[in-house]
């Protein structure tokens, strides 16, 4: 017998297909759940608004790493190569770094050379765009992680194959031993295990 | 997510457009393009040299729209797309309008008109001049070839013209409206056949059409890029022309139909078959080329900026001295930098408020742009400094005539035919499309 203590993570209910599990998460949305999720082999279009999932705050943080990435090409080239800093009495930033104004084929060293920087601009936009999208991304879904309360089922490792679930985890506000497992019931949810986590 | 809707939901035949439901800005297009076309027939027996360049400008901003609604048609067949079959019957329309389009450039093959435009051309028929009164038979580029003999910027001419030569050139500008034309009328007719029957084998037969004619189509919005604008300086080239050129059609066109759907749907029309997604989906497209738009403009300049060869930096030193600069730094941010920022969002793309401003907006800086393109040639190319005195006035007036005719008969033809094609068999798919 074991005696290490567990935690209860959460109901896991298991349905039949795609549409099952499409309404029974319109029903626990409907309950007022929040802390609860889906689990399907592939994605399934309009699963979003059947969960009530708002909008995703991702794009928000992409935009201002991009203009980060502006901010800093533009800041790092004017600075090293033009007069552009002194000329807005700025001057004592270029005596912080070392000013070296390269001249090429005649080309002003003020902010009208600017086109000349436009590709690194562009560049470090798009480079400091994909690592917000990547580590952004990676920070809203909680990953990485060692493993999840989840593959202590065994009944669960269907859900890269053919099984479609709803786990409502049991730090959910709502979340009550006989509630929620006559909700997933009437969901038409089979299977229904209590979850527990080793901790 | 609203109702789903099916057959039952939508009216059978389509929804037919009645002009007088939208009488007041048909009426206006109508007023100004006829109040336009009184002022340049004045100005065209006038000012026939310094009017040639306000009509071509005014036929060029129109020729974009006619190759941009040209290009969607032909994109969303070609791509097998489903999405933009309830606006699919804009863009043919637009694409149609192609005739009334060759009709308004016509004076463009004048040599009264040609001749200021195009400073080779005027060298070419000295060039002709000489061979046929020759003491020996000479063919027309010898004569050229002797001409460059005391005038060394004609070697050029020379050595350009088996494509700049004034046969191939009257010949490539029926071409370029006769595969328009062919595209947008095929594409149209089958189409409406489908309306007929309802067979599916009409749409395999126009994405079997497209993939085909998209070779031909864009060469020919190349060319005719490179025939019409390039030409005013026949110094100069650009390899980056035509796409930069196709990409100002494709962002303006979608910007107009954007704006022509809110206008129908504003008169009641449309509303079961256009939703929020089919706004954003286009919103999305327009962000898409101006995007696109700036990278080819900018790849354009760049390249031209840095390597700093003589014949090409003509083009750039006129628009950025004296009051061309303005312009042109007013372009990168009216053109890209503001649209880039406006666009970025979702919800500005669904709401019809934002979305309409945003494309007037767009619609303003292509013209923006179509002048800054053309316009700039004008002083230094008739040798009359950099800005010919009160020569805009010319311009509204071709805009207006040019604009205001191709909008009114384009709002007033939309009654024609059903609004979207009611048998497609995509049709549902598109009505309730979420993307």
């Amino acid at each position: 017998m074991s005696t290490t203590l567990k935690r209860v993570h959460g109901y896991l209910a298991e349905f039949d297909s795609v549409k099952d599990l499409y309404h029974a998460a319109e029903h626990v949305r409907d309950a007022g759940y929040q802390r609860w999720d889906v689990h399907s082999p592939f994605p399934i279009h309009g699963m979003d608004d059947a969960m009530g999932n708002p909008r995703s705050k991702l794009p928000m943080l992409v935009f201002c790493g991009g203009i980060t990435g502006t901010t800093v090409a533009f800041t790092l080239e004017t600075i090293t190569q033009t007069n552009f800093w002194s000329h807005i009495g700025l001057g004592f930033l270029q005596k912080i770094v070392e000013t070296y104004p390269t001249v090429v084929q005649g080309k002003p060293t003020d902010i009208w050379t600017l086109p000349a920087f436009f590709p690194v601009m562009f560049e470090l936009t798009i480079l400091f765009s994909a690592f917000t999208t990547l580590f952004g991304l990676l920070a809203l879904i909680g990953l990485p992680r060692w493993n999840h309360p989840l593959f202590v089922s065994k009944n669960f490792s269907k859900f890269s194959d053919d099984g479609f679930f709803v786990c409502i985890e049991a730090r959910d506000p709502k979340f009550s031993q006989e509630g929620t497992k006559s909700l997933l019931e009437k969901a038409g949810g089979k299977n229904i295990e209590l979850v527990e986590d080793e901790i | 997510m609203s109702h789903h809707v099916t057959f039952n939901d939508l009216p059978q035949g389509g929804e037919k457009f009645e002009p007088a439901k939208g009488g007041k800005l048909i009426g206006a297009f109508g007023l100004f393009g006829l109040l336009g076309l009184l002022a340049s027939a004045f100005f065209f027996f006038k000012n026939t040299d310094t009017f040639a360049y306000s009509w071509l400008f005014a036929v060029f901003f129109c020729f974009t729209f006619v190759a941009g609604g040209c290009f969607w048609i032909l994109l969303h067949s070609a791509s097998n797309s489903s999405w933009g079959v309830v606006v699919r019957r804009i863009w043919e329309n637009m694409a149609n309008m192609v005739v009334p389009l060759a009709i308004l450039a016509s004076p463009l093959l004048i040599p009264a008109v040609n001749g200021p435009l195009y400073e080779w051309m005027g060298h070419h028929r000295t060039a002709a001049e000489h061979a046929a009164h020759a003491d020996h038979p000479t063919t027309v580029k010898e004569a050229l070839h002797h001409m460059a003999a005391d005038n060394p910027h004609l070697h050029v001419l020379v050595t350009k013209f088996g494509y700049m030569n004034l046969n191939a050139w009257y010949i490539r500008f029926g071409l370029y409206f006769l595969v328009l034309w062919f595209i947008a009328r095929t594409l149209r007719g089958k189409s409406l056949q489908q309306e007929q029957d309802g067979d599916i084998k009409h749409t395999i037969k126009a994405r079997q059409f497209s993939c085909i004619v998209l070779l031909p189509y864009a060469l020919a919005v190349t060319f005719a890029a490179y025939d019409w604008l390039v030409g005013l300086d026949y110094n100069w080239f650009s390899t980056m022309w035509g796409v930069y050129i196709f990409a100002g059609c494709a962002w303006a066109s979608m910007a107009a139909s954007i704006l022509i759907v809110i206008w129908l749907r504003s008169l009641g029309y449309l509303q079961k078959v256009v939703t929020d997604e089919h706004y954003h989906l286009m919103g999305k497209l327009l962000f898409a080329f101006t995007v696109f738009w700036a990278y080819i403009s900018f790849s354009q300049y760049f390249l031209i900026w840095y390597a700093n060869i003589t014949e090409e930096t003509r083009f750039y030193l006129t628009r950025n001295t004296e009051g061309w600069r303005e312009v042109s730094i007013f372009i990168l941010l009216g053109h890209f930098i503001v649209p880039f920022l406006f666009l970025l969002s979702q919800q500005k793309k669904k709401n019809t408020t934002y979305i309409g401003l945003g494309c007037v907006w767009i619609l303003f800086m292509h013209v923006v742009d179509m002048y800054w393109n053309v316009i700039p040639e004008r002083g230094p190319s008739l040798g009359v400094g950099v800005v010919v005195p009160y020569a805009w006035v010319q311009d509204i007036a071709a805009f207006c005539a040019v604009f205001g005719a191709m909008g009114f008969l384009y709002l007033r033809g939309l009654a024609k035919y059903s609004l979207y094609p009611w048998r497609d068999p995509r049709l549902l798919e598109s009505v309730n499309v979420v993307n």
